[in-house]
């Protein structure tokens, strides 16, 4: 028997400032850490938490991440009854067919989805988030404060707080007032986007919500001011560990980063609590006779025949004999060939380095996005 | 080939041994270069090879094999459509001598006869190589050989191969007989225990094996067929392996060390699959020191390796120094220990003794889960 609680992954539009790295998949389905994407983390969080069915809504048809989720296999997500589902907007009998407004529209649309596994609980989430969550602790939390919703939050450095929507709490854990982006924040709670909410009572203030003209139908901006203004229960769970938002360049090149940290509590090897992915057939990584690698996170594989330093490889990656690779990220099957030399980089995936080419700089200020093949120096 | 043959996995006979590591598991069931097991080989070429209904012989301790090869998703095979079954004797003692291949094949018998396909592919679960079965069958129709036998051409019989069987051959390839290789000379043709023969005599073979001597195997009555039947063999090209002894084992998972002889037995068009452990990568401390070495994912590696496999899980801690050997899933190799030639068993921790060095061409064992 599963839980009573079904959830919806908020996996969003393009991820535009990602760049080119979403040009071809959907964001969720952007790789992270050696061997996984990123939809890997809820996915997997839910499997770990009981939680059986999934939905993934995205505004955009996306083949591969159709595919890739559709092996629920992956994650266990296969008993009877389970299953992982992507849900683009579509058309239905009463009418046409609507992109997602907003986060909380994208939810509306899906009803009819949701009435037929009829839980007690939704669990909504975002789908651009590295972290480690049991969201069973979080339901029985919401069930003891007999919420209306709950709220996870995380606390964060006071001076960033005004970058996040900030909930500020009352001595019992429930949330008195929510402020985006606030420039005087009053707590240092930030929510992380995942709330669990009673699904009869949202179900009829989303009907609700659809309704309103003056509403833009967003969790943030629209529904969670409208519950406090109805004076419902919503309460904050604080998380602890580690969280990290992936949405740029920069801050996904830093969570891969993460991993090479000593004192990096994020554990992808926890046997309690395993990341599951897609599984390749590949060999083991190959270490040549001349390699140099320190303080590196590399993956099965991957062949290093030149220098790693402080680097992320992820599956089938390749350095070439007298090629260096610091500081940087190299997405699955990318070639540096002989001699070339990459610097604070994130290099997409299959994308070549040609043969004594040098790309990206030491102190450069954004990390490099290499997205398209570079040409080898002649001679 | 899908409806052709299906195929069968026979389980090493009761005259080989492997030193320390056969203690605990079946050969087929042994860790290969850290992230397979040796019958992901055997299996992967039927499913490569469109065979998907394939039989897997156990002979005793079937725990981690079933566990390993489960329902057979990993390996390609289609779950409606294919079948991957795990047979077993009654005869519990491995080194019975009625413990032999067709004592297995006569307690599976009416399975084996309800099999709709007319031929049989049969390879063991011991050996490692590439080969695309459905060629090789291709072969066998087009020659209109009764069986069709793989072997591979050695130049060191006399030192490894002990207790794999040997062809003798005609100028044609006929199979002249089989024989046990005793070491007496280094160029043998070794017996792949491979064998292509339609379903019909292979059954009919099985009873007549029983009829002769309840000790025959497979190979024995093949053998005393040989001048009533058209047995041909056909020469394996490529990497080839038989893990019939300890140094067999560490020989043949280092000589994969060697790239050309690695790219040749995995290609990106012939998949060798294997099951997951979703292990994540494997981190490299700054201290860390990586030559000639294949590692496995969910390593945590600090120390000194070279020239060795590093299997799933295993951590080695700073100063530690792994030389020429084989380090198996889940072990430890504490601060400052040294370790040559050696083998170490899954789950060893090795922190209290700091050296152990074997003999390169007899390489050290150390045990499963003990405590060093």
């Amino acid at each position: 028997m599963g839980s009573d609680m079904l959830a919806m992954i908020l996996a969003g539009g393009r991820g535009s400032r990602l760049h080119e790295l979403t040009n071809r998949v959907a964001k969720p389905a952007v790789y992270y850490g050696g061997k996984y994407r990123i939809i890997d983390f809820p996915l997997s969080n839910c499997a770990n938490s009981g939680i059986d069915v999934v939905g993934v809504l995205t505004q955009y048809e996306s083949v591969q991440l159709n595919s890739y989720v559709a092996a629920g296999t992956r994650w266990g997500l296969d008993t009877k009854n389970s299953g992982v589902f992507v849900l683009t907007p579509r058309e239905k009998a009463d009418s046409g067919l609507d992109v997602y407004r907003g986060t909380a529209d994208a939810i509306s649309q899906n009803i009819d989805f949701i009435d037929s596994y009829d839980p007690e609980y939704l669990l909504v989430l975002s789908g651009d988030h590295i972290y480690k969550m049991n969201y069973d602790k979080m339901l029985e939390f919401h069930k003891q404060h007999n919420a209306d919703a709950t709220i996870a939050v995380i606390g964060v450095p006071m001076k960033e707080a005004s970058r996040f929507g900030i909930m500020n709490t009352d001595g019992n854990g429930r949330i008195v007032e929510f402020e985006e982006k606030p420039k005087k924040p009053k707590s240092n709670l930030a929510s992380m986007g995942i709330y669990i909410f009673n699904w009869k009572l949202m179900r009829k203030m989303l009907i609700k919500d659809m309704k309103d003209p003056e509403s833009s139908h967003d969790f943030g901006k629209d529904f969670i001011p409208v519950m406090l203004n109805e004076g419902r229960t919503l309460c904050a769970w604080e998380f602890k560990g580690y969280w990290k938002d992936v949405g740029t360049i920069d801050s996904l090149w830093e969570a891969n980063m993460d991993l090479l940290d000593d004192k990096n509590q994020l554990n992808l090897n926890d046997p309690t609590w395993r990341i599951y992915t897609e599984d390749a057939a590949v060999l083991p990584q190959y270490i040549g006779p001349e390699a140099k690698i320190k303080r590196a996170y590399i993956t099965q594989g991957v062949e290093v025949e030149g220098s790693v330093t402080n680097s992320v490889l992820f599956t089938n990656a390749r350095v070439g004999a007298g090629a260096k690779v610091i500081d940087s990220v190299l997405m699955p099957g990318v070639v540096v060939e002989d001699g070339a030399t990459v610097t604070r980089a994130l290099v997409a995936d299959n994308v070549r380095i040609g043969k004594g080419a040098v790309v990206g700089k030491k102190n450069s200020e954004n990390i490099l996005l290499v997205a398209e093949d570079v040409k080898g120096k002649e001679g | 080939m899908a409806n052709k043959a299906f195929g069968i996995i026979t389980s090493a006979g009761g005259n080989f041994h492997v030193e320390g590591l056969h203690d605990y598991r079946p050969i087929g069931a042994f860790s290969f270069l850290g992230r397979y097991r040796v019958i992901d080989f055997p299996i992967s070429n039927m499913s490569n090879s469109d065979i998907d209904q394939i039989q897997v012989y156990v002979s005793s301790r079937p725990r981690s094999i079933a566990e390993h090869i489960g329902t057979g998703r990993h390996y390609n095979i289609n779950s409606k459509r294919g079948k991957l079954q795990l047979l077993f004797t009654q005869i519990s003692n491995p080194n019975s001598i009625y413990n032999n291949n067709i004592a297995g094949f006569l307690e599976n018998y009416e399975i084996i006869e309800r099999m709709h396909l007319p031929y049989v592919v049969i390879a063991p679960s011991y050996m490692v190589y590439k080969q695309d079965y459905g060629k090789l069958l291709d072969t066998h129709m087009d020659s209109g050989a009764d069986i069709t036998l793989l072997y591979h051409r050695v130049n060191d019989a006399r030192d490894a191969f002990i207790g794999c069987s040997v062809l003798n051959l005609n100028k044609q390839k006929g199979v002249l007989s089989i024989t046990p290789n005793m070491g007496t000379s280094k160029e043998k043709n070794i017996f792949m225990d491979t064998y292509i023969m339609s379903k019909e005599l292979f059954l009919d073979l099985v009873k007549q094996a029983r009829m002769l001597s309840s000790v025959y195997t497979l190979a024995d009555i093949v053998s005393a067929k040989a001048s009533e039947l058209d047995v041909r063999g056909i020469a394996h090209k490529g990497v080839f392996a038989a893990i019939s002894s300890l140094n067999d084992y560490y020989n043949a998972n280092l000589d994969l060390l060697d790239r050309d002889k690695a790219d040749d037995l995995f290609r990106s068009n012939w998949p060798i699959y294997t099951r997951t452990t979703n292990a994540c990568p494997t981190k490299y401390f700054d201290t860390a020191d990586v030559k000639k070495s294949m590692i496995a994912n969910g390593c945590v590696i600090e120390g000194v390796v070279e020239n060795s496999i590093i299997g799933r899980d295993v951590r080695i801690r700073k100063g530690a120094v792994i030389k020429n050997s084989i380090v198996l899933a889940y072990a430890e190799v504490g601060e400052g220990v040294r370790i040559e030639n050696t083998v170490v068993d899954k789950w060893a921790k090795i922190k209290n003794v700091k050296e152990i060095v074997g003999d390169p061409t007899h390489p050290d064992y150390v045990k499963r889960s003990d405590n060093i």
